[in-house]
């Protein structure tokens, strides 16, 4: 069994053309947007000659990735995912800080984030290490090792401090996981404690805005006093612990099957989620509590934090069937869209080009992700079939972040549309992964 | 795939499954949002990127009889504020503080609206009516402040100025109370309304449709194009039976007189017509429109309120007398050649002596002398023996007493005098009440309005006009013209003869009497002069008349009081000559030539200085 096969003529009839035509619509329709959301602004031309490089750059990745056996990846997997710690290492130290982000690196008047460059490199690694480890993915270990290789480079993300590009990791690790075989109560265990923990804060939140002057003693003041780490935390840990055992009791007396030490497990995963979310809401910044507030209750506070989120709905909602036309935008061409070439053109995409155009984004993205699933399931090795689990995974939450925010469905985060957002790094690095999956649907027959 | 499991399988189609369920949600909610809730996020979108800029609709305006115009529209320039959809403003401070520099407005005040306005998205009105040195140093602001506009809208504009001034009204602004009663209307809160006269009265008629532009604003509330005009509606044009000439004379006059108090009343006998409305003191209307705030109060604080003409009320003194000599020769009590010795003062009645105003006495006084020479004695003597009764039904024939309800607030009925009064009210009647009702001293108050109406019906013979000021309404909207048909109140029915012998003495008067100063080469003029009492201060001055060309009949009845004028013939009277040569497009003689008084007659002209109602000897 060769790894290696030649590229030879027979190279573009395995190139899988609806995943070009998927991806050349998106950078299509991305940049048309572009060239109207962007006319408003001061540095129009320096925009558009960014955005027409990077694509040409990630073209250049993109075909380049077809040219050669991605399996190399697989080979080199611990000098990638040494490279990824080594760019989000030298962002912290060299980083320019942007918007209260360290996470762009200047190279030769080039702006650069390296993070979008970590990500798909810890998921080359991550492809390597399940790879190898094909025959215990159920174990427990699995999931455990695999979290500690993408730990140290999304600690170090997560310190720039960029939470949105963390968050993206999670979705990309849980789908490899998954679909390497990993035990599915062991996934629910980790991931049902991450979202314990990520609700507490949120819990924490809503409450604050629905009860903005909470009587002392009244119940929202009750729970939110427990955030104070003081007496009333402890009182909570004992409520979980004492409700542990009342079920206990119940469930013996009823002579109910359970075995026993769900009692014990289930109050410690409790009372450590919720101190863990305290941990997360004593460091939540300022602006995520107002993003939370924004999407919580947007209303609440219409010229704040809320403004974007109300503003682009108003974009994708009056854009009604076929929009009001490029560059004929109100809500875009007179500002009241904000980042509206950046994190917010999709929501210029609905107002200009109305549900014909939104629709035609998100339907050019599901062909491009049942593309990347074909491709999983054609390739011809593990390491490709999680590569592109991975991918498709990591674009898919996104495209629901992203599409979900200019909707009003999820909270505000700085997440760029792939393929359709201005941003030269996220361009490039997108076309590259996406070369590499073109990579692994052409050489899908080479092991036969 | 290589080592691939049917387990593998299994997960990668439920991961599919996830992913198509995201875009399945995405696609349902642009689905939901743009297809079915479109319409309304079309609405917020339009809200959000424009911006109603308000203009007044010109009033419709106001002419005389002849087509001048009393009340018309200027365009002024307003400066307005468009707050950005940006609640974060910082340069409110100083552009409050420039503004009030430029507007001589109070900072504070100013930078409250401009909060207020930012709070609440919608464009304010800073300042009105502004001149046009303002304008232009205003205008620079707009390149510095966003949203800081000058637009040009219509503005009430009154060309006489002082002019009618209680008769036409005036423009202010609401109080909040006005203003919530009116909003359902769609007036505006900064609206302006019609607060007296004819602008209150027809309010609703000469009120247009405002219009408004319509612009594009960006997010930060700039500017950017026009997206429509909604064109105003002007309002209604009303005509009034008014002449501009005529009553500018008696403005003119009454701010003339010794004391500059008082009213003039002019109308055409033939129809009731009002030819001019005048109250003194009056004011200039586009000062309470100024743009300078404090020109505004000043002139706010000095309005005169009362509009003498129909709100005050005086005792007719003499002027009362053609009626009472009417009722004398119709009730038949006395023929004309029948004389009264008059030695200066009246003791037919026990308890008390009255006197006659001419301490000296006007000797042996038949009809017409005693009415022309306003012998109070002639009148105790006839006036007794109509009988009080009668006096009041004349009085009350010819409208005393009463209101005609000309629809301009503040209209008094004054107050009826006599025996069927009294009893009404419960008291007696006395023979000396007859005596001081004879000579329209005593409980009867008339306005100046009555009287005019009263001296109309003297000129026609009879007919009792109800006095009108509107000739016709203009509609805007296109419903066919408005317009008034004279209405009689009443008719007297005299005999004719009783009707010439009353004319001849008012001729009389004025020919060779102390109507003198109203005499006019060329016309017919016939008048009394009296005097009302005022226990508070000098007498009041009372002159009515009326005039024709010669052959013609009488088109120009007119009543002219001077409040503490103190004697008709020299406060009232030349007021009146000048009402009547405007009427009859005369000029006016700046000097008039001193009269041939005829002292045999008249020793010293206009004192008619009469008896007290109560004054005892």
């Amino acid at each position: 069994m060769s790894p290696y096969r030649p590229a030879s003529s027979g190279q573009a009839s395995r190139v899988d053309w609806t995943f070009v035509f998927a991806v050349s619509g998106l950078l299509t329709l991305g940049s048309l947007s572009m060239l109207s959301a962007a006319s408003t602004t001061s540095f129009y031309h320096a925009i558009l000659q960014k955005h027409f490089v990077a694509m040409a750059l990630g073209l250049f990745l993109f075909s380049l990735m077809l040219a050669f056996n991605y399996q190399v990846f697989q080979d080199q997997s611990k000098f990638l995912y040494a490279l990824a710690v080594i760019v989000v290492v030298a962002t912290l130290v060299l980083g320019k800080i942007s918007r209260g982000q360290r996470s762009w690196i200047h190279l030769g008047g080039f702006a650069f984030q390296p993070a979008e460059l970590a990500r798909t490199l810890v998921i080359l690694a991550l492809g390597d290490f399940l790879d190898r480890r094909w025959r215990r993915a159920a174990d427990p270990s699995t999931v455990f090792w695999a979290l500690a290789i993408a730990a140290p480079v999304m600690a170090l993300i997560l310190k720039q401090p960029d939470l949105s590009t963390t968050l993206t990791f999670v979705p990309a690790i849980t789908a490899m996981l998954y679909c390497a075989g990993a035990s599915l109560f062991i996934l629910a265990l980790v991931f049902g404690y991450g979202a314990l923990t990520m609700s507490v804060p949120l819990i924490y939140t809503i409450l604050q805005v629905r009860y903005p002057g909470a009587a002392a003693g009244s119940w929202p003041d009750v729970i939110l006093s427990t955030s104070r780490l003081g007496l009333s935390t402890l009182a909570a840990v004992g409520l979980f612990a004492g409700a542990s055992a009342l079920a206990w009791r119940v469930a013996t007396w009823m002579r109910l099957q359970v075995k026993p030490h769900v009692f014990i497990f289930v109050p410690l995963i409790l009372s450590g989620a919720l101190l863990s979310g305290i941990a997360v809401h004593k460091q939540l910044k300022g602006y995520q509590r107002n993003r939370f507030v924004a999407w919580v209750a947007p209303h609440t506070d219409s010229q704040g934090a809320a403004y974007n989120v109300i503003q682009s709905q108003i974009a994708v909602g009056s854009g009604g069937l076929l929009g009001k036309g490029l560059f004929s935008g109100t809500q875009s061409q007179l500002g009241f869209l904000p980042e509206r070439h950046t994190d917010f053109v999709f929501a210029n995409v609905g107002e200009e080009t109305g549900f014909v155009g939104s629709a035609a984004i998100v339907g050019l993205y599901m062909l491009l992700l049942w593309r990347i699933v074909t491709a999983a399931r054609l390739a011809r090795d593990r390491f490709g079939y999680l590569v592109c689990v991975g991918l498709a995974a990591m674009l898919t939450f996104q495209l629901a972040l992203n599409v979900g925010m200019c909707l009003g469905l999820m909270p505000v985060a700085g997440v760029p549309l792939p393929l359709v957002s201005y941003g030269g790094s996220s361009l490039m690095i997108t076309l590259w992964s996406l070369g590499i999956v073109a990579n692994i649907y052409a050489r899908r027959y080479a092991l036969l | 795939m290589n080592g691939s499991s049917a387990e593998a399988a299994e997960r990668l189609s439920r991961l599919w499954l996830v992913i198509a369920l995201v875009g399945l949600a995405l696609g349902l909610r642009l689905f939901q949002m743009q297809i079915i809730q479109g319409a309304e996020y079309r609405l917020a979108a339009e809200r959000n990127r424009s911006q109603l800029i308000h203009q007044n609709a010109p009033r419709g305006r106001i002419y005389d009889r002849h087509g001048e115009a009393l009340a018309t529209n200027a365009p002024a320039f307003s400066l307005i504020f468009l707050p950005g959809k940006s609640r974060h403003r910082d340069d409110l401070t100083p552009l409050a503080a420039e503004l009030s520099r430029q507007l001589g407005q109070d900072s504070a005040e100013l930078l409250e609206r401009l909060q207020e306005a930012v709070r609440e998205e919608s464009a304010v009105r800073l300042a009105e009516n502004l001149p046009t040195p303002t304008m232009f140093r205003l205008s620079e602001l707009k390149t510095v402040y966003p949203g800081v506009d000058l637009i040009v809208e219509a503005r009430r504009y009154y060309p006489h100025g002082r002019f009618a001034s209680h008769l036409l009204g005036y423009m202010g602004k609401m109080s909040p109370r006005e203003w919530r009663e009116r909003r359902s209307k769609g007036y505006r809160v900064d609206a302006r309304t019609g607060k007296m006269g004819l602008e209150r009265l027809f309010e609703n008629e000469l009120r247009g449709r405002d219009g408004g532009i319509r612009m594009e604003v960006d997010a930060q509330g700039r500017l950017k194009r026009m997206l429509e005009k909604i064109p105003w509606e002007a309002g209604s044009n009303v005509h009034l039976t008014l002449e501009a000439a005529t009553q500018k004379a008696a403005d003119e006059g009454l701010r003339a007189s010794n004391t500059g108090r008082g009213a003039v009343v002019a109308v055409d006998p033939r129809n009731g017509d009002v030819l001019a409305l005048s109250s003194a003191p009056d004011f200039d209307p586009n000062a309470l429109l100024s743009s300078d705030p404090e020109e505004v109060k000043d002139a706010t604080a000095a309005l005169p309120e009362y509009n003498l003409a129909i709100s005050g009320t005086y005792p007719p003194g003499s002027t009362f007398k053609p009626i009472v000599g009417l009722a004398v020769l119709n009730e038949g009590k006395a023929s004309p050649e029948e004389s009264v010795f008059c030695p200066g003062f009246y003791d037919g009645l026990a308890a008390r002596t009255f006197l006659c105003w001419e301490h000296k006495g006007h000797k042996r006084v038949a009809w017409l002398q005693g009415l022309a020479k306003s012998c109070d004695v002639y009148f105790y003597t006839m006036g007794r023996r109509v009988g009080g009764a009668a006096i009041e039904r004349y009085a009350k024939l010819f409208g005393l007493g009463r209101k005609v309800r000309l629809d301009l607030g503040g209209e008094k009925a004054g107050h009826m005098f006599g025996p069927e009064t009294r009893k009404a009210a419960g008291k007696g009647w006395y023979e000396g009440d007859t005596l001081n009702q004879a000579i329209g001293q005593g409980e009867l108050l008339v306005t100046p309005l009555q009287m005019a109406v009263a001296t109309a019906a003297l000129a026609n013979r009879g007919s009792l006009w109800r006095p009108h000021y509107t000739q016709k309404i203009e509609y805007a909207d296109g419903r066919p013209e408005f317009v008034v048909k004279p209405e009689k109140l009443g008719l007297i029915d005299a005999k004719p003869e009783s009707w010439r012998l009353v004319d001849e003495a008012m001729q009389l008067v004025v020919s060779s009497g102390t109507g003198g100063a109203a005499r006019v080469p060329g016309l017919t003029v016939a008048g009394k002069t009296g005097t009302a009492q005022n226990p508070h201060g000098d007498d009041h001055a009372w002159f009515i008349a009326y005039a024709s060309k010669p052959g013609e009949e009488p088109s120009i009845a007119v009543a002219v009081l001077v409040e503490h004028g103190q004697h008709g013939s020299s406060a009232a009277v030349p007021i009146a000559r000048k009402v009547i040569l405007a009427h009859f497009g005369m000029p006016d003689p700046n000097a008039p030539k001193p009269r041939p008084a005829v002292p045999a007659l008249l020793p010293a002209p206009g004192v008619p200085g009469l008896p007290g109602p109560a004054r005892t000897l």
